[in-house]
């Protein structure tokens, strides 16, 4: 078995293992005090949520499947965070490490990236459990709530000059769109990152083809 | 057994630990294999530290940020069964929903023992799609559609296709904070549910965060490649998040939210 078709089976393995470990709160909660839940309510709640959550999660693993790679995959959709956390941490070791998709060093860096940030994340939530009463108060300070408020803008603001350096021509089109669509319908942007980020990377696509045709047309002809 | 015992029971911790073990023995058994395999592809050592380095730098702002998820929705359902969520496939936007339809109408006070087991089972099974997904179709999608893309050639447009899915990703989220500019509304969060309110409202500060975060990685762009300032290279993004994020802190000082 080569590698990535092991990484296949030990991910399916751990996402098998994973859905199990997800279920044990409700379930021991559910054998011990003998109080099931609400099955009406389980069903309809499910049912609303999944008419969001089902399209965007199957867009999720297409988006950021290649990104990830084979192990990382796995990994990111059993802890979670993708795009606040697992994702751009990805989009930053690659770029550190200069790394192509689809390439197997990518794979290796990605996957490396995925278990840096999860151990990461696991330390810090296990550190603030333990220490949650010195911390809290600290946490939810009026001071320091703005600086966590915008975390994610923070992130992705320093993401954006990794990937805006060197091709601003490919930029202009999906802000063009973007920018319009938070001028119009700023709620719509907000509330649905997911179908935006989908919108913005056909657009970003497309303009690109556009564009690398005709280089690619003007370099045939010199 | 009350609710009160009940969220804040230690066997619910204990599932906690287990969970988070189990976590951190996944992530280890994928990145020594990963390892293993960077030295058969002949990777140097230097780039798998600096990986490392540089994955766990910049993990640690956001999961801050993950762990106060834990804190706001402590107030409802105590500190256990957050922390499994928002470790094991969560994401605060998320659970505050499932929570909001799972328990429409109830408080912290009305909140009992059959609503917990409803509101756990459903965060559960509403977010799990994409990890199904993943178990049964990522391998045909990986051998069908990725794998028929070839990176190898430098001039090729593959190359340009995910650089493009990148600059989307971005600009969506510029997009996100710019659109804040013209209409932001805070839900009101009492005791880790959304009470309904609605506060309505604009902002300036993320696409100032943005646009500083932008900038400040610009600077260290040049201290690095003009100064041969490169120990900055694995920490700039951290750093241009801290100074942007310092710079929300100091506009709230001055009244500026």
């Amino acid at each position: 078995m080569d590698y990535r078709s092991k990484m296949h089976f030990y991910g399916r393995i751990f996402t098998v293992l994973g859905i199990f470990v997800m279920f044990l709160i409700p379930v021991v909660t559910w054998i011990v005090t003998g109080i099931g839940p609400d099955f009406t309510r389980v069903a309809t709640g499910v049912l609303a949520l999944s008419i969001i959550f089902l399209p965007g999660g199957i867009v999720e693993v297409l988006t950021y499947g290649p990104i990830l790679g084979t192990s990382g995959t796995y990994l990111a959709f059993i802890t979670g965070n993708l795009v606040n956390l697992k994702i751009p941490c990805v989009m930053n070791a690659r770029e550190i490490a200069k790394t192509q998709i689809n390439t197997e060093e990518n794979e290796v860096i990605s996957t490396i990236a995925v278990a840096s940030s999860t151990v990461t994340t696991i330390l810090i939530m296990g550190l603030g459990v333990l220490m949650l009463l010195p911390l809290k108060p600290i946490l939810e300070s009026e001071l320091l709530k703005p600086a966590f408020n915008w975390v994610i803008s923070a992130l992705f603001g320093a993401l954006a000059y990794k990937y805006f350096k060197g091709h601003i021509k490919y930029t202009i089109a999906p802000m063009v769109v973007v920018i319009v669509l938070s001028i119009f319908i700023p709620d719509f942007v907000q509330a649905n990152v997911v179908i935006v980020i989908l919108i913005a990377a056909i657009i970003a696509i497309v303009f690109a083809r556009l564009i690398y045709n005709k280089e690619m047309k003007k370099g045939e002809v010199q | 057994m009350d609710i009160q015992t009940l969220k804040e029971a230690w066997w619910l911790y204990l599932i906690g630990v287990l969970v988070s073990l189990f976590i951190i023995g996944g992530a280890l058994f994928f990145a020594k294999k990963a390892y293993i395999r960077s030295k058969e592809l002949k990777m140097g050592k230097e780039m798998i530290k600096k990986t490392v380095i540089s994955s766990v730098s910049f993990s640690i702002l956001p999961s801050i940020g993950i762990f106060i998820g834990v804190i706001t929705m402590a107030g409802l359902l105590g500190i256990p069964l957050p922390w499994v969520r928002l470790s094991v496939l969560g994401a605060l936007h998320y659970e505050l929903l499932a929570v909001k339809i799972a328990t429409d109408g109830i408080t912290v006070l009305s909140l009992n023992i059959e609503d917990f087991v409803t509101i756990a089972f459903v965060m559960t099974i509403a977010i799990i799609w994409g990890a199904l997904f993943t178990l049964f179709f990522f391998k045909k999608y990986q051998s069908k559609v990725i794998d028929k893309v070839d990176t190898s050639n430098k001039k090729s447009f593959a190359n340009l296709l995910f650089q493009s899915v990148f600059i989307g990703l971005v600009s969506a989220f510029f997009g996100d904070a710019f659109s804040k500019i013209f209409s932001y509304d805070i839900k009101e969060i009492q005791n880790g549910l959304y009470t309904g309110n609605e506060i309505e409202g604009s902002t300036f500060v993320p696409i100032i965060v943005f646009v500083s975060a932008f900038i400040f990685m610009a600077a260290f762009d040049y201290l690095i490649q003009k100064k041969k300032m490169t120990w900055l290279e694995n920490i700039q993004l951290s750093l241009s998040m801290v100074m942007a994020m310092t710079l929300a802190v100091l506009l709230g000082i001055g009244g500026i939210y």
